[in-house]
């Protein structure tokens, strides 16, 4: 740009909110970190190292059993996203249906609703008075009101209900860049439907597969509200233990570690996405 | 063909899953005895009454103020960084774009604790309520009206502004002539995701509110601690109908359904 260097110019539009970035992102994250390495007293971080918080939560029973859950969670969470979502985003990228647009909107619609909102619904269904119960004893199927509530089980089928959006959404972006003309080849060809499937769509659409299951897994393993509602003391997760440790607790130190695994497990799968190829979409993807 | 049938089939049954509940919590708000039953037993308004008073109204408008600044906000940091890594080929440029969009990668939950754990060492505590809000929001926020309007300005061909300024027009003629009325969708659409974000988040704010100060998100989890009653699905659908008005609203003049997806350059 005329008058001004070339090489400056970028830096003086970025650096203001690249700064707050700095300050507001990075900083807070790198000082949980450090946090999660040293002697911690209630809020007061002493300055002697210590992998104390560390030897606590892997120490404890209880505590690995949570982080043991959280993962289990997580990969249950992404693998029934990735299996609901295929087959809508199949559709929704096929379909010649007028209503396309419409439903399109209706599968992403949820996406407007807090995670909190949309847990509580699964409350009213499943817990002991629920409408789940009230049907099957109303259909004389059961005697007794079933125990839903709480219970791992559930925080699985919340989560899988709040995040199946970003499935739909990863998928559908996949799907609709694949060229229509290798599908057309494969029939012409002699394949049968099921048979192109099979061996062509899905094997090409195999990075948005594999990036809606990360993408999930990451959301779920990081999840408050949903293990806080539809779970209990026996179904502690990492986030609802961070919660106690840094609220109720007040024990930053162990707090922070176990931000700190929450942290290096989502790199990983970052790092592991970007290995296999994943394609991450979603609002504003590029 | 019976594979499109049985296709169909399933598509249905999820969206059966992906909308049930929240046609029965929307059902359960006019429930006329006091439970979160389904079926509601009888018809009654006095739910959404609560729902409409001060104790939620008031967490609700937070929100709603919270959302709009987050977004304001976050579309003006976001538009520079936008332009400077979208347009511009410098040193620094590849470290840039993996910053604005670091904050989609690391947990929000973790971010909100250490942010907490930052404002209390830095003795900032006076900061917790509004002013810390809108601080840990525009972080989260800021991706999507980066990547929006980063998007949207890949979109131009690049030597439009070239075009304009050869015709005359100054630097800053030609970007707001001719970048700027191109890239609207995008900045709209970018504002419109940030303000969903903010209004929906509670991983943040769970750590970062006080009370009085409190959107309604964490108004709700609190309150759940004491029980489920009706009140909450009156509460519940009063939040979702925000977001869907304002979507409604700026997808009829802006398309931004258009950069959910699709968007690869």
């Amino acid at each position: 740009m005329a008058g001004m260097s070339d090489r400056r110019f970028p830096w003086l539009l970025a650096g203001p909110p690249a700064l707050f970035l700095l300050l507001f992102f990075v900083l807070p994250n790198a000082l949980l970190l450090t946090a999660s390495a040293f002697k911690s007293d209630a809020q007061v971080l002493t300055n002697e190292l210590s992998g104390e918080s560390y030897a606590f939560i892997f120490g404890k029973a209880l505590y690995r059993a949570a982080i043991y859950r959280t993962f289990w969670i997580g990969a249950a969470v992404g693998a029934l996203v990735v299996l609901l979502s295929y087959p809508v985003a199949f559709f929704l990228t096929r379909t010649r249906s007028r209503w396309k647009g419409w439903l399109i909107a209706l599968i992403l619609a949820p996406l407007l609703a807090s995670v909190v909102v949309r847990t509580y619904g699964w409350w009213v269904l499943l817990n002991r008075e629920g409408a789940i119960n009230g049907a099957l004893l109303g259909l004389g199927v059961i005697d007794e009101p079933l125990v839903m509530l709480p219970s791992s089980g559930a925080i699985v089928v919340g989560l899988v209900h709040a995040l199946l959006p970003f499935g739909v959404l990863t998928i559908m972006g996949v799907l609709a860049g694949l060229n229509p003309n290798l599908e057309r080849a494969a029939m012409s060809l002699g394949a049968s439907s099921a048979r192109t499937f099979v061996e062509v769509t899905l094997p090409l659409s195999m990075s948005g597969v594999l990036a809606a299951f990360l993408l999930a897994f990451s959301l779920a393993i990081s999840a408050y509200a949903t293990p806080t509602i539809l779970g209990g003391p026996a179904t502690e997760t990492l986030a609802t233990l961070i919660y106690k440790f840094m609220v109720s607790l007040v024990d930053w130190g162990v707090g922070s570690a176990l931000g700190t695994v929450l942290i290096v497990v989502s790199l990983l799968l970052l790092w592991l996405g970007t290995r296999l190829g994943a394609r991450r979409a979603g609002p504003g993807a590029a | 063909m019976s594979g499109w049938g049985g296709l169909r089939a399933m598509v249905a049954a999820v969206y059966l899953f992906a909308l049930g509940p929240i046609v029965i919590t929307a059902t359960v708000s006019f429930n006329a005895a006091n439970q979160s039953r389904f079926p509601p037993l009888g018809f009654s308004l006095r739910w959404w009454a609560e729902a409409l008073g001060p104790r939620w109204l008031g967490p609700l408008l937070f929100s709603v103020e919270l959302a709009t600044a987050a977004s304001v906000l976050a579309v003006l940091a976001g538009f520079p960084l936008a332009y400077a890594v979208a347009r511009r080929q410098f040193p620094g440029r590849d470290f840039l774009a993996a910053l604005s969009l670091g904050p989609l990668a690391l947990p929000a939950l973790v971010t909100g604790i250490g942010l907490l754990q930052m404002l209390h060492l830095a003795g900032l505590e006076a900061l917790f309520g509004l002013p810390a809000l809108v601080l840990g929001h525009l972080v989260i926020c800021l991706p999507f009206a980066v990547r929006t309007i980063g998007v949207s300005l890949l979109s131009i061909p690049g030597n439009a502004e070239q075009a304009a300024m050869s015709l005359g027009a100054s630097p800053f003629t030609a970007f707001r002539e001719v970048t700027l009325p191109l890239v609207k969708s995008g900045v709209f659409a970018g504002a419109s995701f940030a303000f969903v974000q903010s209004f929906t988040d509670y991983s943040i704010s769970l750590f970062l509110a006080r009370p009085g100060s409190s959107p309604i998100t964490v108004t709700i989890l609190s309150f759940l601690e004491y029980g489920f009653a009706p009140t909450l699905a009156a509460v519940a659908v009063l939040t979702m109908i925000v977001p869907i008005v304002l979507i409604g609203a700026v997808q009829r003049f802006f398309r931004v359904g258009d950069f959910l997806y699709e968007t690869r350059h």
